[in-house]
């Protein structure tokens, strides 16, 4: 008796693997032809040379790592997009908590609206919006007009690490806000109350119970927008005016303007590493937070 | 009078969950805001602990208006329903959060909180973390939490509900017995009547938004002064009648004796507990005593609930529950048995009909 049952639960617990594995099995296949195959593809790539003409040479050769890593400018990329990042994702940071929180804490239907609201500008293509910044932010553009009517002479505001700062920040909050209101299940405005009670005034009620209960969805967010600010190159093409290079802008060049795939190819694994090293700090920090 | 509560209100637009509200109690009285869902007894606490301001009226602790302080220079402690443990923190900085709000040393801390977690008899689970532990576990620390800053109130949101009802009973008696060693000023708000009987000083009945009477449990019970409390505190019989000019009431061929008179002829509602009535058999030759009524009437239905057997008797046209405590004799009436009903004149409890609602 005792045998047979442990036999069928054996046999039962295959079968739901089994069925699991069916489910997954769709966005595997997927997963390989549009991620792995691709990914090996481009890091084989990297091991071959460009011809004059953009061709690729048949043999295999490190000559391009080589260059690559041996090059100041490439590292002084990689800080500056490290860097880049960082800011965009910290500023986003900052100006999103708020609101996100703000949202949170209303209910019904207040609280779709202001959803709705914040995730809108999903709608409009990022190169729009980027192009609205150009319009407020360039030289003869609304913002520098208001600042010499007032009589004072306008900073650059654009084709420089501030303009792309701005461009991507705005870009970005709606991602970093769905993050934070995900993250934020924990949050109960009775904490708060509770807080308050036991003699806790607002400053410290968010430093103690809002801000550690709410570092997951912070984590989260921080790691959307660090991995989308350093991947991005639209925004900061057109903001930076080439004056600013970044990995992604970078890539751009190496692909389409110089043809020079091998190192295009370099350079997408780099960035790669970037990534990789964005999770891991990711999930150590997610580990201390639980 | 320790803690002044002066016709408090508040509105939310049409909405007016509290209003002229006024009760007070000393120094280490429990007293019970006791009422149904929605009456405000809710509300009212959260006045009193700041976290809801009051549209109108005054709060008084010692001596000090607190009306329009902020909570968190209350010096309250509250116990949530949902206890609203800090769930990243464990339970010895949970209970320690209060006091360093005070300022108080990290040597001063660590000793009262051991004692706290002492005396709600959790000395060894300072190091968990609130999801850690049970129900019961987690509402004794709410209650050490909201203790440990020796509070000048403690304020108690329906502690009980979440608790299963044998732990009930338990917590309920060691709340008692924590707040009258401390001697705490306490504040308890239930919808559950027995427990409001079982542990306050005093209980105030509160019924859309207002004060329905306010006395000890004795008083609530005994004397309702509503028929809205005579319902809420227990279950209740009643029957709408008129006054007869000798001072009885008239119930269809027989009459009901009560204590209070009124107008002859007007009508008047007329409650009794079910366990306050007496069932005999209708030949009976039980001595009629003074100031008892006596009321004939034919048992329909009988239900057995271990404790206690429940009649609906059948008498004048009108069904009136009679409750018994259950022997093991046995002697019980069945379906179709006539019997008379007898009960006390100062049970007949009577209020003018138009007070019914």
């Amino acid at each position: 008796m005792k045998d047979s049952a442990a036999v069928d639960q054996s046999n039962s617990s295959r079968r739901a693997a089994g069925v699991v594995f069916g489910l997954l099995l769709p966005i595997l296949i997927v997963n390989i032809i549009a991620f792995v195959v691709p990914v090996l593809n481009l890091a084989a790539m990297s091991f071959r040379s460009a011809t004059a003409i953009g061709s690729l040479d048949e043999a295999l050769t490190l000559s391009t790592w080589q260059s690559l890593l041996g090059d100041t400018f490439y590292w002084s990329i990689l800080w500056r997009t490290v860097w880049m990042g960082a800011l965009i994702t910290a500023v986003t940071l900052l100006l999103s908590y708020p609101l996100a929180l703000f949202v949170s804490r209303r209910s019904g239907w207040v609280k779709t609206v202001l959803v709705v609201a914040c995730i809108s500008p999903l709608l409009i293509s990022a190169v729009v919006r980027t192009y609205g910044w150009m319009v407020i932010l360039g030289n003869q553009g609304f913002l520098p007009a208001l600042i010499r009517a007032s009589g004072f002479t306008p900073p650059r505001l654009i084709n420089n690490e501030f303009g792309v700062l701005v461009g991507m920040t705005e870009i970005l909050m709606p991602y970093m806000i769905l993050s934070l209101l995900s993250g934020f299940g924990r949050l109960d405005p009775i904490l708060d109350q509770a807080a308050e009670t036991l003699g806790a005034r607002p400053l410290t009620v968010l430093r103690r119970i809002v801000l550690p209960l709410s570092l997951p969805g912070i984590l989260l967010g921080c790691l959307l927008c660090f991995v989308l600010a350093v991947s991005s190159f639209i925004t900061p093409k057109m903001l930076a005016g080439g004056r600013v290079s970044l990995l992604a802008t970078e890539i751009y060049d190496q692909a389409i303007v110089t043809l020079n795939w091998p190192l295009a190819a370099c350079l997408s694994v780099f960035i790669l590493f970037v990534f990789g090293a964005a999770l891991l700090a990711y999930g150590q920090l997610s580990k201390i937070v639980d | 009078m320790y803690l002044k509560v002066e016709s408090l209100e508040k509105r939310y637009g049409h909405l007016v969950p509290v209003s002229g509200l006024s009760f007070s109690l000393g120094q280490g009285e429990l007293l019970g805001l006791l009422g149904p869902s929605g009456c405000g007894k809710t509300t009212t606490l959260r006045m009193i602990s700041g976290l809801i301001h009051a549209t109108s009226g005054k709060i008084i602790v010692g001596g000090h208006d607190v009306t329009h302080l902020p909570t968190y220079r209350r010096n309250m402690g509250v116990m949530f329903q949902s206890y609203a443990l800090f769930p990243h923190m464990t339970i010895a900085e949970n209970v320690a959060f209060g006091l360093e709000m005070r300022k108080l040393s990290k040597a001063d801390i660590a000793q009262r909180v051991s004692s706290a977690l002492s005396m709600v008899r959790l000395p060894a689970l300072g190091n968990r973390k609130p999801l850690q532990l049970s129900g019961g576990q987690q509402q004794r620390v709410a209650l050490a939490r909201a203790l440990v800053i020796e509070p000048d109130i403690l304020l108690l949101d329906e502690p009980l509900s979440n608790l299963d009802a044998k732990l009930r009973d338990e917590m309920r008696n060691e709340i008692r017995e924590i707040q009258q060693r401390l001697r705490m000023t306490t504040v308890f708000v239930t919808h559950d009547q027995t427990e409001a009987m079982a542990i306050c000083d005093r209980i105030v009945v509160m019924n859309r938004g207002k004060l329905e009477q306010i006395g000890t449990p004795h008083e609530i019970y005994e004397r309702p002064s509503t028929p809205m409390v005579a319902d809420f505190v227990g279950r209740i019989n009643r029957i709408r009648c008129r006054w007869r000019d000798d001072g009885a009431i008239a119930f269809g061929h027989t009459a009901i004796g009560a204590v209070s008179t009124g107008p002859a002829g007007s009508e008047v509602l007329v409650m009794v507990r079910p366990h306050r009535i007496e069932l005999r058999s209708a030949g009976a030759k039980a001595g009629r005593a003074e100031g008892e009524n006596t009321i004939p009437g034919t048992v329909r239905q009988v239900t057995y609930i271990g404790d206690s057997l429940q009649y609906a008797v059948e008498s004048e046209g009108e069904k009136i529950m009679v409750e018994q405590a259950t022997t093991s004799a046995g002697d019980t009436y069945k379906p179709g048995d006539a019997v008379t009903l007898n009960w006390r004149a100062r049970d007949t409890l009577t209020f003018a009909a138009e007070a019914d609602v």
